[in-house]
């Protein structure tokens, strides 16, 4: 159970409402939707990341999906593997992902994507880049989409701490 | 050494360059503005953080400060050691709060001391217990508590991207938190 209350979506503002008709009434915006003042500023955010063209879906939903594993975040993990089938990663492939010892190479995921999901792995686990780690990453993606990544990582593991603390329950499915 | 070029504000798109001027033009921003397509909307999301009134600033740099220690973030607290006593926390506090123990010693009040105390429970272990999460909610209400989630959860991240690229401190530029908020 949650341990906060949600917002009720038809008494929120028209820019916060505008946003849960494009993106979903979430349980997730309903509850951020408590701290209006920062809401807007945050979904103009959330926007850009998801609007963007650097990653393919596919690259982005491995990135969330390896984050949302290493925080161990129910919420964000249930959310994302719908996504992440939606993008074209496979069964196994998901599984790889969500696993600490996962075989990725044998789940045919490509040298890009191994190369990335290691340096997820390091850096939310240690906090850090080792100096060859960078210079792997970097050179596989290039300064934007080597800081881009670093935006999706920075978002999503600092997301995780807020559903955490909330114990945010899971959308119910919705047909 | 910050291991990827600056992007000067002059080639930013006008928004960008905008925010970042307000903000100080300070070599975080100037790294992470290599996300050009992205950067706008987290300059955005960070205005939005700074300038909303609902945090007493005082108790926003207490979370910044322990976050920043807890996630071993160099430029965050080398930035924050110097923004925090202009918000009112003192050099003993901030000692306090950016080593392993200390901080149950200071002298901090009920809502300071159980904020502080859920900062360093999130971020090192990545849960709350339920008595202390309800004590914070109790004593801010849903919106701050709201609120302060989302400043441990930005730079917790920050962090992870300031590490990350190994972004040096600035020489003397600090952020100026905006003068309403003090």
């Amino acid at each position: 159970m949650s341990r906060m209350p949600l917002t009720i979506v038809d008494q929120q503002s028209e820019p916060i409402r505008e946003f849960m008709a494009r993106r979903g009434e979430l349980n997730l915006f309903r509850l951020l939707a408590h701290a209006p003042a920062v809401f807007v500023g945050w979904a103009q955010m959330v926007d850009e990341m998801l609007d963007s063209p650097t990653f393919t879906p596919r690259m982005r939903e491995l990135i969330i999906l390896r984050v949302a594993h290493l925080q161990g975040t129910p919420y964000e993990l249930s959310q994302h593997m719908e996504l992440a089938r939606s993008a074209r990663l496979t069964e196994r492939q998901i599984d790889v992902i969500v696993d600490a010892n996962g075989d990725y190479e044998a789940a045919g995921l490509s040298q890009t994507e191994r190369v990335v999901l290691d340096a997820v792995s390091e850096l939310c686990t240690t906090r850090h880049l080792r100096e060859e780690s960078f210079a792997t990453v970097h050179a596989g993606l290039g300064d934007e989409a080597l800081t881009e990544l670093l935006m999706i990582v920075s978002c999503y593991y600092g997301l995780a701490l807020v559903l955490k603390a909330v114990e945010l329950d899971i959308d119910r499915l919705q047909v | 050494m910050t291991r990827i070029a600056y992007r000067r504000p002059e080639e930013m798109p006008e928004r960008a360059r905008q925010l970042t001027l307000e903000r100080g033009n300070l070599n975080v921003y100037r790294a992470v503005a290599n996300a050009e397509k992205v950067y706008t909307g987290w300059m955005e999301a960070g205005s939005a953080a700074l300038n909303s009134p609902v945090l007493p600033v005082r108790l926003r740099e207490l979370v910044v400060l322990r976050t920043a220690y807890l996630m071993d973030c160099r430029y965050e607290l080398g930035q924050h050691n110097d923004i925090a006593p202009t918000a009112g926390v003192t050099g003993q506090e901030i000692k306090a709060l950016t080593a392993e123990s200390g901080w149950e010693q200071i002298d901090f009040n009920d809502t300071e001391r159980a904020v502080v105390g859920l900062t360093s429970e999130l971020v090192t272990t990545r849960s709350v217990s339920v008595a202390l999460f309800d004590r914070v909610h109790k004593a801010l209400g849903s919106e701050a508590t709201i609120e302060v989630l989302m400043v441990i959860g930005r730079y917790a991240g920050l962090a992870l991207m300031l590490n990350a690229l190994d972004v040096d401190l600035d020489e003397s530029d600090r952020l100026e938190l905006p003068t309403a908020s003090r």
